[in-house]
């Protein structure tokens, strides 16, 4: 039975375009994604993408390895002398892409999310850049100075910051930031999810919009294995076509980068340098991906759910349109950021949101807000199949 | 087989559109008849467990429809009035579809399904999509779907309304044809459907089973004769007015009515034998549904 309901959902012409739409769009979602990695050659012009890619992991990789205080001293004085051989700030730069990830590193990291320079690491003395590990605990806490932290908040934090170990493993992986760093993640997920949502519309609502409920009902296992084979479909349609959009954009993206640096910490990109996470890219992928599913799962069941009790398939449309997009912008009046944060969509943009270090207290303790909205929506995903389940076997034919 | 009906009621908000009934069926073929409105498509979704009744029970050789569940369900055929469909199927996956949701195993389901496209003269069709299909085929993949768990009990909505007199004459065959050893009902507002097929005629008005029994118990049961008149055209709507007409034959001269009268109508009035379109305007007040002429 399930396979007849899946061939309802394919069978429509509609269907196969959006299947095919998010297609294309998870195809050139990677390439845009790769095109962000640009390498420049000694006359000025750039290659990106999987033509960059070789020679700057030749580049980058000259500084793989443990990137200790003397590294660091190594990182200010090659900086300098890029400088000092190039006769443009431009001709520097393409003497030192090979170490402009740790040159960042301490641009960041010597600064502060406020204060940050992008020219710091030009100036700053060897010994000064020497100490940027300890430093990342010092920033920390001048930032408790500044704003509200909690005293659970400021807690779990020091303990995590505690937690991380210097010196940093670096080397090439400019895959797995271009897959995990940029804005293309979150925005792939959120077409991913209205686009699952239109395939899933139906399942429920297509036997009272066709007319075809009175022999669905009627039959032997009208009400119950035959239900039973929808909760599974929509189950399948989700996990199958989320997983496979995502294998895929991961999978191009780092075809054409390489996969190097999976097991790199993530704060080797600067743009994580403050996360309060220790986990590997790998990690991250992982966090991001399973946490995106159980956004899927929770977001669409719901929205199947009030399609099947309405009737129709307009709110498996719209729901997960509105869930994954509203929160974005209601989250801006500022007495609702804090609720806001609670939303399921916030499970869609793990990839960016996870460098915020946002904590919820329960309890008296202090816990990553990622740390509670997983088994939360994964709970709440689980709990809406027998939902579904037990409220369609019931309908009443009027 | 034996269904029970003990003063089943359905109310819609306050309208009762089914309205106590007490009723008991038997292997054999039940025609209801009664006119748009009367309540049968309320009653046959409660027969088939689509509906909850307000008040009242259906009980299947002793046990309650809704208690029995899949195991009721599984003896039940249901060719609903307005029949939907997944149009993007072909005839084919529509009947293994419902089959495998009426529980059937595969290798069954194959074969019934094969054998109710030829039964139901749909193997042309048999690969074209729903969609496809014209109004009659629809209703024939509609009877193919109903038969395939070979019901013990077979509920028809109407299951020849909006087809062309050929297409109903064929219809009714079938039906006669599927008919044996087994319980069927069938509503329709024609008369000539169940005057072919029904060995019980059932009277729907209101809600209510006004009247049971054979059609020729039925005939008897009317309390005025019928009358075969000749009128000038003038004097047509005079009759019309004064008495239930239930035909009407224009011819050069004149106007030949059959009229359904307690006394004599007119002076040259002669009394005539009663059928079942007689009996339907005498309890129902108007005439049949209109595709009856045709036939
Ligand atoms: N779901 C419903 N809600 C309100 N009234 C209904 C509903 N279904 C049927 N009715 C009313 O009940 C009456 C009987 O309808 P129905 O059983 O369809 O009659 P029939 O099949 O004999 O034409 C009609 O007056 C109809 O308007
Ligand atoms: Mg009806």
């Amino acid at each position: 039975m399930l396979r007849f309901e899946l061939k309802k959902i394919w069978s429509k012409r509609m269907n196969q375009g959006a299947v095919l739409l998010l297609l294309v769009i998870v195809i050139a979602g990677s390439f845009l994604a790769a095109r962000d990695v640009k390498y420049y050659k000694e006359d000025g012009s750039s290659v990106s993408g999987i033509f960059a890619a070789g020679r700057l992991r030749r580049e980058k990789n000259k500084w793989k390895g443990y990137v200790t205080e003397d590294v660091l001293k190594k990182v200010v004085e090659e900086n300098k002398r890029a400088h000092d051989e190039a006769d443009t700030a431009d001709g520097a730069f393409i003497k030192y892409q090979g170490l402009s990830d740790l040159r960042e590193w301490i641009n960041s990291g010597m600064a502060g999310r406020e204060n940050y320079d992008y020219y710091l690491c030009d100036s700053i003395s060897t010994d000064t850049a020497a100490t940027l590990y300890e430093k990342r605990v010092s920033l920390l806490k001048e930032e408790f100075a500044g704003q509200g932290y909690s005293k659970e908040e400021k807690e779990v934090l020091l303990r995590r910051y505690g937690e991380f170990e210097a010196p940093l493993y670096y080397g090439y992986a400019d895959g797995w930031k271009a897959v995990l760093d940029s804005q293309y993640l979150p925005t792939l997920m959120i077409i991913s999810i209205v686009i699952i949502g239109f395939l899933v519309s139906g399942v429920f609502s297509c036997e009272f919009q066709l007319g075809a409920d009175s022999v669905f009902f009627s039959a032997n296992y009208g009400r119950n294995r035959g239900v039973l084979a929808k909760v599974e479909a929509c189950f399948a349609v989700v996990t199958v076509i989320y997983w496979a959009a995502m294998l895929l954009f991961t999978g191009l993206v780092l075809g054409m980068l390489g996969a190097q640096g999976a097991g790199l910490m993530i704060q080797t990109d600067s743009l994580n340098w403050m996360c309060m996470y220790n986990i590997t890219f790998a990690e991250k992928w992982l966090l991001t991906m399973f946490g995106g599913y159980v956004a899927h799962l929770c977001i669409l069941f719901f929205a199947v759910l009030v399609s099947a009790k309405s009737r129709s398939a307009v709110a498996a449309v719209t729901i997960p349109f509105a869930l994954s997009c509203a929160p974005m912008f209601l989250g801006r009046v500022p007495f609702l950021t804090k609720a806001m944060n609670l939303f399921p969509d916030m499970l869609l943009r793990i990839s960016t949101f996870l460098r915020d270090n946002l904590i919820y207290t329960i309890g008296g303790k202090g816990h990553g807000v990622y740390e509670i909205l997983i088994p939360v929506y994964l709970l709440l995903a689980l709990l809406m199949m027998p939902v579904m389940y037990a409220g369609y076997r019931r309908s009443e034919l009027g | 087989m034996e269904l029970r009906i003990n003063n089943l009621t359905k109310e819609f908000g306050g309208f009762t559109a089914v309205d106590h009934l007490n009723l008991t069926m038997e292997n054999g073929v039940y025609g209801l008849l009664g006119v748009n409105g009367a309540g049968k498509t309320t009653f046959m979704k409660m027969l088939c467990t689509l509906l909850t009744p307000t008040e009242g029970e259906i009980r299947c050789n002793g046990r309650e429809i809704r208690e029995m569940d899949g195991e009721y369900r599984k003896i039940l055929g249901y060719l609903p009035q307005d029949f939907g469909f997944y149009p993007e199927f072909s005839v084919q996956d529509y009947l293994l579809y419902i089959a495998a949701l009426k529980g059937l195993r595969p290798v069954v389901a194959k074969r019934r399904a094969r054998e109710l496209i030829e039964k139901t003269g749909l193997r042309k069709a048999a690969k074209k999509k729903m969609r496809a299909l014209s109004g009659g085929m629809k209703r024939r993949a509609g009877i193919a779907q109903a038969m395939l768990n070979n019901p013990k009990i077979l509920v028809l909505d109407e299951p020849t309304a909006g087809l062309d007199p050929n297409e109903r004459i064929r219809f009714r065959n079938l039906i006669s044809e599927l008919a044996e050893e087994r319980l069927v009902l069938l509503s329709t507002h024609i008369v000539s459907d169940v005057e072919y097929i029904a060995n019980q005629i059932l009277l729907m008005k209101g809600g209510r089973i006004v009247l049971e029994g054979e059609a020729s118990e039925l005939i008897d049961s009317m309390e005025e004769g019928v009358w075969s008149v000749f009128a000038r055209k003038n004097e047509v709507s005079a009759f019309m007015k004064k008495y239930k007409v239930s035909n009407l034959k224009t011819e050069h001269d004149g106007v030949e009515l059959r009229i359904i009268a307690g006394k004599r109508p007119a002076r040259d009035a002669v009394l005539v034998d009663a059928n079942l379109e007689d009996v339907f305007l005498y309890y129902f007040g108007e005439k049949a549904g209109e595709e009856n002429a045709a036939v």
